[in-house]
């Protein structure tokens, strides 16, 4: 489904991808973990194509990603949720739920969106802004499924929540992947990861180290010291 | 009292004028982080363009759709030849926009000529009010700003157009990656911009004089209402523009001009030191 094969960029004279190669299958929920600086948002952001690639293919089913504008990805399939939630705070909760949507609302996809996320619904006049750290990653996770993706990207979508709906939004994450949607996950906490993701990519200074399954890595405790510098899992 | 009323209410309908200019400029600054110093120029297109519809056509009323018309298909133009490609880099865009305030000024002078001239009122009568004939045209200017300035922010609070524009100037990227065509949005913004100064210059054109410098006055007094509402804050830019041209109105009946605008440059050092934020954040959104 998502292909990057020898993905390379450099951000002024820095080297931040050095050859990423990665793959997440149809339905498939896929974590990409490693230290701070590795380069891990980078790659979403190049799949996004945020960031200028100077390297390499993205492929989302077949399709090279390079060929179309960066705000056409989201309409071919592929949701992002951005690190630090990036919803818009001076427009109201429908606004940023229906800001993708090329006509003005879309309310079978509401309907769906709300049952996912009930509390959206009785803050949609409200601003973005006026939500709690948790609310506004329920709304930046409502508003990339109003596009109906099938993959959606996620970078680190517990940072800085309260742990009671840490464990409402991973439910929600395994929830749309069991619905058939595919997921690519960047995150700090390592429990969440393995938790939700039944493949983990490994990242170590711009290219991906290891490739394999959440339940062999818990079996090898020295790669998740060497590569997450945790010492237990 | 009759010249205190006359020129407040004169400088109060220039505010309003002033008004949908200042917010051409501020959503060109907000959204594409342009010093546009042109953007007096865009005004005095406006202002010849309703004087050639008129020369033209016989009819000034054609100006209301003709000006703005052609200022949005002049603005698109510029964003793409010359804004475009400099977008970034604040200092050029700086030089850029200079170089651009002289091509219009030039190309004015060229065509239409170096001498002001002046169109004439098209409703000539006057109304008594407190003591005073004035002019229906002023009330009719101040009207068409108000339907403009409200028609502007209807259209950002309640069209997508709007809401996208509002979602850029927070967050381009993040704009970007939520399927918005920021670089569609950007020219658009541009041309609406030029557009809604065309059309104050068109309605300006009656109570002002037309000619090729006559840009170069209003920057300066819509840097000021742009500052003193806050940077980015289109009803505080708008509110401040009122603001400023009816303490002017007010100040200018007891004085003379020149101390009018040293009062509103007094003012607007004094909103940078002590608020720089702007006088009208609540208003933000």
């Amino acid at each position: 489904m998502l292909n990057l094969k020898d993905v390379h960029v450099h951000i002024g004279k820095l080297h931040i991808l050095q050859g990423v190669n990665l793959q997440v299958k149809p339905g498939e929920c896929a974590a990409l973990l490693g230290r701070n600086g590795v380069g891990k948002t980078t790659t979403l952001r190049a799949i996004m194509g945020l960031a200028r690639r100077s390297g390499g293919t993205v492929e989302f089913e077949g399709f090279d990603l390079a060929s179309c504008e960066p705000h056409e990805i989201p309409r071919r399939g592929v949701g992002y949720v951005p690190q630090g939630r990036g919803i818009f705070p001076n427009l109201t909760v429908l606004e940023n739920l229906c800001i993708g949507l090329p006509g003005r609302r879309d309310l079978e996809r509401e309907e769906y969106v709300f049952g996912c996320f009930p509390r959206l619904e009785e803050r949609l006049k409200q601003s973005g802004g006026t939500l709690s750290g948790g609310e506004q990653q329920m709304l930046a996770l409502a508003r990339c499924l109003m596009m109906r993706p099938k993959l959606i990207i996620l970078d680190e979508p517990t940072e800085g929540i309260m742990p009671r709906l840490v464990s409402q939004i991973r439910r929600e994450i395994h929830r749309i992947n069991q619905a058939g949607v595919s997921i690519l996950l960047v995150e700090q906490n390592v429990e969440t990861a393995l938790k939700l993701c039944p493949r983990v990519f490994l990242m170590e200074k711009g290219a991906i180290v290891y490739n394999g399954t959440a339940h062999e890595l818990k079996s090898k405790p020295e790669i998740v010291r060497r590569y997450l510098g945790l010492s237990k899992q | 009292m009759e010249k205190l009323f006359l020129l407040a209410m004169n400088g109060l309908i220039w505010g309003l004028i002033i008004a949908l200019i200042a917010l051409g400029l501020a959503i060109i600054f907000g959204l594409l982080d342009i010093i546009n110093l042109a953007h007096g120029d865009f005004f005095m297109v406006g202002t010849v363009l309703a004087w050639a519809t008129l020369q033209s056509t016989g009819s000034f009323w054609l100006a209301f759709i003709v000006a703005p018309f052609i200022g949005f298909i002049l603005g698109a133009l510029i964003q793409q030849v010359v804004i475009q490609p400099i977008r970034n880099t604040a200092m050029l865009s700086i030089v850029a926009t200079f170089g651009l305030s002289l091509i219009l000024q030039e190309s004015v002078r060229i065509t239409y000529g170096p001498t002001p001239g002046r169109i004439l009122p098209p409703i000539q009568s006057t109304i008594h009010l407190f003591g005073v004939d004035y002019e229906v045209y002023r009330l009719f200017a101040a009207v068409v700003a108000i339907l403009a300035l409200g028609g502007f922010f209807l259209f950002l609070q309640h069209t997508k157009l709007g809401t996208w524009m509002r979602a850029v100037r927070h967050d381009r990227e993040i704009a970007v990656a939520m399927g918005i065509p920021a670089g569609r949005v950007y020219i658009l913004t541009f041309a609406i911009g030029f557009a809604l100064a065309a059309l104050g210059g068109v309605v300006a054109a009656p109570i002002t004089t037309v000619d090729f410098r006559g840009g170069v006055d209003i920057l300066p007094f819509c840097f000021m209402a742009v500052i003193i509402g806050g940077l980015g804050n289109l009803p505080g830019t708008a509110a401040a523009a009122v603001l400023l041209a009816f303490v002017e109105g007010v100040i200018q009946s007891v004085t003379d001009p020149t101390v009018a605008r040293i009062a509103s440059l007094v003012l607007m050092s004094a909103v940078l030191l002590l608020r720089p934020q702007g006088l009208f954040k609540g208003l933000t959104r």
